[in-house]
């Protein structure tokens, strides 16, 4: 110490020891930066088996449709004159003044759901698993019992779903049993009630999900709509919120923001 | 210069703190997404409820004349998640909100996108990003 004060004139002393100070003060917050950017260049391996936890998709426009327009096949008869009729917010037919179900508060239905603001858990029970959604606070069992899809089911929003392991770090959801009451995304475009749905959760780490999904739909397309690959990533210490489509709620807003923010100037 | 080290380091520390975030993006086709509006205004309501929490605020345009305005903004649960409260604005709070305002022109906007905040008068600042 008393070489350290023959070094240091104790005028400038205060200098270095706040210099010193403020180096400690940082170094923390950049280690843990440093670390947290390694995890995210090698995050921990994915469980074996395990894709249980809170998972959030951002869509890149906040809303979007199950796939972009150009990947959507030619569509039958039946579907063309439904989506001529359709008038959704997003996309390239994006309309103010639209009639989208969901502006009525009706289920936004599975596979919309995936692609909504909003994280979704997933949680283990016997024989299945569980799938929570923020948007529309629904939920849906994916049945892991060996059960299959029954024939001719009664026709529901969120259908009928069963799932498996394909191998260690991909569960395989199929499902069908959805009513046509639904558009596939905010974008639009309908399906019927013997649309089939898989999905590939391909766990590539501990921190991420790969979603493939697929829809097959034939008196609707006339070939499988194949989605482009979304990533998903595990979301730790967030909540599953509320995010209810309350009818009389939306009412008001309707009439207090939709409504002057759509009308035609001068009317 | 016998203080050039420690003042090095103290140069370096505020180099560190100058670091930013960036966030997502939402789309709204009533709204000018081209365009950001900031207005300053006293609170009149505020609806923190499902699926659009909502502000209400008067305005004084530049002729002096109060204009209410009504500005969507996150459900309650994204909100949360960006310290928001249903307690965070009460009428008579003076703030001043960036939006998208509606193209046709209406005293109307959309808060919640990346720019999108709330500036309250004690320099507080709220988003409403996604997240």
């Amino acid at each position: 110490m008393r070489r350290c004060e023959k070094r240091l004139p104790l005028r400038n002393r205060w200098l270095y020891l706040a210099g010193t100070a403020t180096l400690i003060l940082f170094a923390a917050p950049v280690r843990s930066a440093q670390q947290q950017g390694a995890a995210a260049v090698a995050p921990a391996p994915a469980p074996r088996r395990d894709i249980t936890g809170v998972w959030q998709y951002k869509a890149p426009g906040g809303s979007e449709g199950l796939a972009p327009d150009k990947d959507m096949p030619p569509m039958t008869p039946w579907a063309q004159e439904r989506y001529d009729a359709e008038k959704p917010g997003y996309g390239p037919k994006a309309s103010p003044n639209g009639n989208d179900p969901i502006l009525r508060c009706d289920p936004m239905g599975f596979p919309r759901v995936m692609f909504a603001l909003g994280p979704f858990e997933l949680v283990s029970a016997p024989g299945r698993l569980l799938q929570f959604f923020e948007r529309e606070h629904e939920w849906r069992p994916i049945w892991t019992d060996g059960r299959s899809i029954p024939v001719d089911p009664d026709p529901t929003w969120y259908g009928y779903a069963i799932g498996h392991w394909e191998d260690d770090f991909t569960f395989v959801v199929q499902s069908g049993g959805y009513n046509d009451k639904t558009w596939l995304g905010s974008t639009g475009y309908p399906h019927t009630d013997e649309m089939r749905v898989t999905e590939r959760y391909h766990r590539t780490d501990h921190d991420t999900i790969l979603y493939d999904i697929t829809v097959s739909d034939p008196k609707a397309y006339t070939r499988p709509v194949v989605a482009p690959q979304r990533i998903m990533k595990l979301r730790p210490h967030q909540e599953i919120e509320e995010f209810v489509c309350v009818a009389s709620d939306e009412q008001a807003f309707s009439k207090r923001i939709n409504e002057p923010a759509t009308k035609t100037p001068g009317k | 210069m016998r203080n050039k080290p420690a003042i090095l380091i103290l140069v370096f520390a505020a180099y560190i703190c100058a670091c930013g975030a960036v966030y997502a993006h939402h789309g709204n086709s009533a709204y000018d997404e081209a365009r950001i509006v900031t207005i300053t205004g006293t609170v009149t309501e505020f609806d923190f409820v499902n699926p659009h929490t909502q502000i209400y605020l008067d305005v004084k345009d530049a002729k002096g004349n109060v204009v209410h305005w009504a500005v969507e903004s996150q459900s309650p649960g994204i909100m949360k998640r960006n310290g928001w409260s249903r307690t965070s604005l009460k009428p008579g709070d003076q703030i001043t909100i960036s939006l998208n305002p509606a193209k046709n022109g209406a005293p109307v906007g959309f808060s919640g996108k990346k720019t999108g905040k709330v500036v309250f008068s004690d320099g507080r600042e709220l988003m409403m990003d996604e997240r």
